[in-house]
């Protein structure tokens, strides 16, 4: 049974886990036997594990597309854009194969962890193990192997396809040098055999469209009539729809003597933009009708489309031309340019274009001819030396604009530099041409033409994104006046839309025209696709790689969580904390504390999207923890001594406190420092270490009872207990002054020629001190001289509003002059107590700022 | 503000703390490891010194441990070679 039982297994597995390369061809041959073993067997547990049979099935599919990728690479040898593709998807399978073995490992890891488990086999002369511990030796030995073979395989076909993929960069860049370095021979005898092949091609023109047209009109009459019918109304609906846009622009034009450069930009940009809109709809809805109606023929159905795409890029290029330009109206001009520049300059882009398009239209003909491919150059040859000669002579346009003293229209020559680009490029040009080099020469003619074109758009379209963007310019245009109307915006809000549509506009212009001017250069959409995934995905610098998008949803996710914190704040702030009752201290502090957890925890979550690893966070922690033992000691005490106050709540919002020398109200309890404002309405920020490392005073911590106090100052001629009497009188006979504890006269101190007397009343509000104290000092003042008690004048000022009984003492000590005497005494008595007490002074006089406002 | 401020510091410090993407090899053993990485095209040979770390195949790579297992890497994943055999974190 037990040798039956290993048998069994051992064939399962060998079977089961065979190297997927040969076993593919094996497998359906030999499944059958393995699926008898097993029914033989049915104690034995299932041998192959379903995941690494799923990798094999994987691998096996890889293996499949780089087959058929490598035939497409073959099929695809002349065609550019399709190797991009082929390129972007063979780099996708060999993602998928390492995929593949990524998979296996958690299998291979299990294994491993069960061999180590079982141990090694016992040594020679050991006491034998169990068997079922022996047989799983074995069977996980056998599975080991398997997956090992598996991702040996899996390295290989890995190998394969970045060798395809490298081939298929290899066989691109040929292309493309073969294409620009093609070399033919120009002499008479080619031009001779080309103006031969081009009488013939102008036979066999002749005769397909005349053909097609004699089909087209006697048996397809309807359909070419009705699909030019149609398009035709396409695009008139277009024009009348968009004559509503331009019919102010052109309006305004004539009545505006000198338009602004946004009103400039904006004609610019709507007179290119609906013209060449109108005609893409035109050719697009011809092209559309004759096909569908089929009207066109494979051989004709080429020619149309490139005529059609001519006459849109012809819109595009004159109608930009003239925008820019605007050789008839120079006020609407874009560029600083002379009359006569702007009409020439205008001139030479018209006839390049024209070239460019012509030399593109006469190559599809050749093509859809199949003329001679000496043709072909001798037409490219043609229209690179007339660009290369148009590029010249552009060097001797004038095109700038002249000093106040010389005449409009004639005009500076171009900057050195210009000109003499303008003639080296075109020399070059021409040179090239006649090198034989035709292919590059071309290439390059084209690229100035239409690189030249998206160029002058991109340039346009980032000039208005400048002028939107300048300060208070959106306010100007219409669309800031309606916005301004519209949602109310202040000047301040308007300025802001503006910058932010500014930098719109240069994202979009870049976005846009980019890829635009790469295409061109002969980048594959493929390319940039993939291009621009990387670049959004993995950037790689060094061994560090940044995810923009990453980046860029941590971001969101912070700024999403610190919004959420700030609206749950005010939830619970206004909703549960103010209907608990709880003290306002407390529900300052809850609402704090939940906006640091808040806060905090939406930077986590924000990091943790942004894909950075918080393990390593922790050794940055770790090393920076010196330097928060010395840096930012201050800013960490200050952290915690901000918590600390959260917690302890030594004062609260609202509270008037002394500390050192600061004194005025809570205005705010934040992270770092504590602000305060005086009573001079000067708001000091007070790190909160100091709070907790030094003594502060609260005036309104628990309750605002508090004691203030008002010397009087009478000669000996009066009776003391009638003057306390009287202060006694006034102090009750006023309302906020408490009865409990109940106002006390006292005398103070004997001076030479006075007596100092001190009203002590305590008040529910302290805040309340000076206006209670000044109505006091009035009603003793009158009452005092209606009943001739001398003159309760108080020499040192205002006593404040602190009650220290040391103040007593002072004023005990101090030799106070009688009030009789000269005035010029007594200030100086003022200054030199003021000097003497002068952190009790600052104290009175603040506190009747204070209530004063 | 000062808050900002400092979560800005927390934000910078965590950009520092950007972790490299390549898997890391680290040899735990006493000897040196030698390690097969085939790679793009190329199969090549390194020897990790013991204790010592390398950073990797950030495109992702095949890699054969000393104990002969082939693992399948896709580029972002610590690596203990422990015992000459792979353990990945």
């Amino acid at each position: 049974m037990t040798f039956r039982f290993r048998a069994a297994l051992l064939l399962a597995f060998s079977l089961g886990f065979a190297v997927p390369g040969n076993a593919q061809q094996q497998q359906p041959v030999q499944q059958p036997q393995t699926q008898q073993t097993q029914q033989s067997q049915p104690a034995a547990e299932p041998a192959v594990a379903p995941a690494s049979d799923q990798a094999t099935q994987q691998l096996d599919q890889a293996t499949q597309d780089l087959q058929r990728l490598t035939d497409a690479v073959n099929k695809a040898r002349e065609d550019d854009s399709k190797l991009a593709e082929l390129k972007v998807e063979i780099d996708a399978v060999g993602k998928r194969i390492i995929g593949v073995s990524v998979s296996t490992r958690p299998r291979l890891d299990e294994i491993k962890a069960r061999l180590t488990e079982l141990g090694d086999p016992p040594a020679e002369g050991a006491p034998p193990e169990a068997d079922v511990v022996t047989e799983e030796r074995k069977r996980l030995a056998a599975e080991r192997g398997a997956i090992n073979a598996l991702t040996g395989s899996a390295e290989n076909l890995s190998i394969q396809a970045t060798k395809l993929s490298n081939s298929v960069t290899a066989i691109r860049r040929d292309l493309f040098t073969n294409a620009l370095l093609k070399h033919s021979e120009i002499s008479w005898d080619m031009f001779r055999d080309a103006s031969a092949a081009l009488v013939t091609e102008g036979q066999a023109f002749r005769r397909t469209v005349g053909s097609w047209l004699t089909f087209a009109w006697s048996y397809k009459r309807f359909a070419l009539l009705a699909s030019i019918f149609l398009s035709l109304c396409a695009a008139l609906v277009l024009v009348t729809a968009t004559r509503r846009i331009l019919d102010p622009l052109t309006r305004r034009r004539a009545e505006l003597e000198e338009p602004g450069y946004i009103t400039r930009l904006t004609a610019a940009f709507w007179t290119t933009m609906v013209p060449t809109l109108v005609a893409t709809v035109f050719a697009a809805s011809t092209y559309f009708f004759l096909n569908t109606f089929n009207v066109l023929r494979p051989d004709i159905a080429p020619l149309v489309s490139v005529a059609l795409g001519l006459g849109v890029a012809l819109t595009f290029v004159l109608r930009l031309a003239r925008a820019v330009l605007a050789p008839r109206n120079p006020a609407w001009r874009l560029v600083r340019v002379s009359d006569r520049g702007a009409s020439l300059l205008f001139q030479a882009i018209l006839v390049m274009t024209l070239v460019n398009g012509l030399d593109y239209f006469f190559g599809k003909i050749s093509e859809v001819l199949s003329s001679p491919i000496l043709l072909t150059v001798a037409k490219s040859f043609i229209a690179t030396v007339i660009i290369g000669l148009v590029l010249m002579s552009m060097a001797l346009i004038r095109p700038m604009v002249p000093g106040p003293d010389k005449s409009e229209s004639l005009g500076e020559p171009w900057p050195r530099a210009m000109s003499v680009g303008f003639v080296v490029i075109g020399a070059g040009l021409i040179l090239t041409a006649l090198s034989g080099y035709v292919g590059l020469g071309r290439f390059i003619a084209n690229q100035i033409v239409t690189t030249g074109a998206i160029f002058v758009t991109m340039y346009i379209g980032i000039l208005s994104g400048k002028a939107i963007a300048k300060q208070n310019a959106l306010a100007g245009t219409i669309v800031g006046r309606h916005l301004e109307q519209r949602f109310k915006l202040e000047q301040v809000a308007l300025d802001q839309a503006g910058l932010f549509l500014g930098l719109t506009v240069y994202a979009l212009v870049i976005l846009f025209f980019v890829p635009l001017i790469l295409l061109q250069w002969g980048f594959k959409v493929a390319d940039i696709e993939s291009w621009a995934f990387r670049f959004f995905t993995d950037i790689r610098i060094g061994s560090i790689t940044i995810s923009i998008v990453g980046i860029v949803a941590g971001i969101l996710f912070f700024v999403a969580g610190y919004f959420a914190t700030r609206a749950f704040q005010r939830w619970l702030d206004g909703s549960v904390l103010a209907r608990s009752r709880v003290d306002a201290g407390v529900r300052n502090s809850i609402k704090t504390g939940v906006g640091y957890l808040g806060v905090g925890l939406a930077g986590l979550i924000g990091i943790s999207a942004a894909g950075l690893d918080l393990s390593n966070l922790a050794l940055v922690a770790g090393a920076l923890s010196l330097g928060i033992g010395f840096g930012l000691q201050n800013i960490v005490s200050n952290f915690v001594s901000g918590l600390i106050l959260l917690v302890e709540r030594p004062f609260k919002v609202g509270d008037w406190v002394v500390t050192g020398t600061t004194e005025g109200f809570v205005k705010r309890i934040s992270v770092r420092a504590t602000e305060i404002e005086t009573f001079q309405r000067q708001t000091i920020m007070v790190p909160n270490s100091m709070f907790i490392n030094a003594p502060v005073g609260n005036w309104t911590h628990r309750n605002k009872l508090g004691r203030t106090d008002i010397p009087v100052v009478v000669g000996y001629e009066a009776a003391p207990r009638r003057i306390m009497d009287v202060l006694l009188e006034i102090a009750d006979a006023h309302p906020l002054v408490l009865k409990n504890p109940e106002p006390i006269a006292v005398f103070v101190a004997f001076a030479d020629a006075t007596m100092t007397f001190e009203l002590r009343i305590y008040l529910a509000d302290i805040v309340n001190g000076t206006g209670v104290r000044n109505e006091l000092r009035l009603a003793i003042f009158e009452r005092f001289q209606a009943e001739g008690l001398g003159k309760p004048f108080n020499i040192q000022g205002e006593a404040g509003a602190t009650t220290a009984e040391t103040q007593a003492e002072d004023d005990e000590n101090q030799d106070v002059p009688a009030p009789e005497a000269l005035a010029p005494a007594a200030e100086e008595a003022k200054a030199r107590s003021a000097n003497r007490r002068r952190p009790r002074r600052i104290v009175g006089t603040g506190t009747s700022d204070a209530s004063d406002t | 503000m000062s808050m900002k401020r400092f979560f800005a510091a927390c934000l910078m410090v965590a950009a520092v703390a950007q972790p490299a993407f390549c898997a890391n090899i680290t040899n735990k053993d006493a000897e040196a490891a030698v390690l097969v990485i085939v790679e793009g095209e190329s199969r090549m040979e390194v020897a990790i010194g013991p204790g010592s770390t390398e950073a990797l195949c950030p495109n992702g790579c095949f890699v054969t441990t000393p104990s002969g297992d082939r693992i399948g890497l896709d580029g972002s994943e610590n690596v203990d070679i422990v015992n000459g055999s792979a353990v990945v974190n």
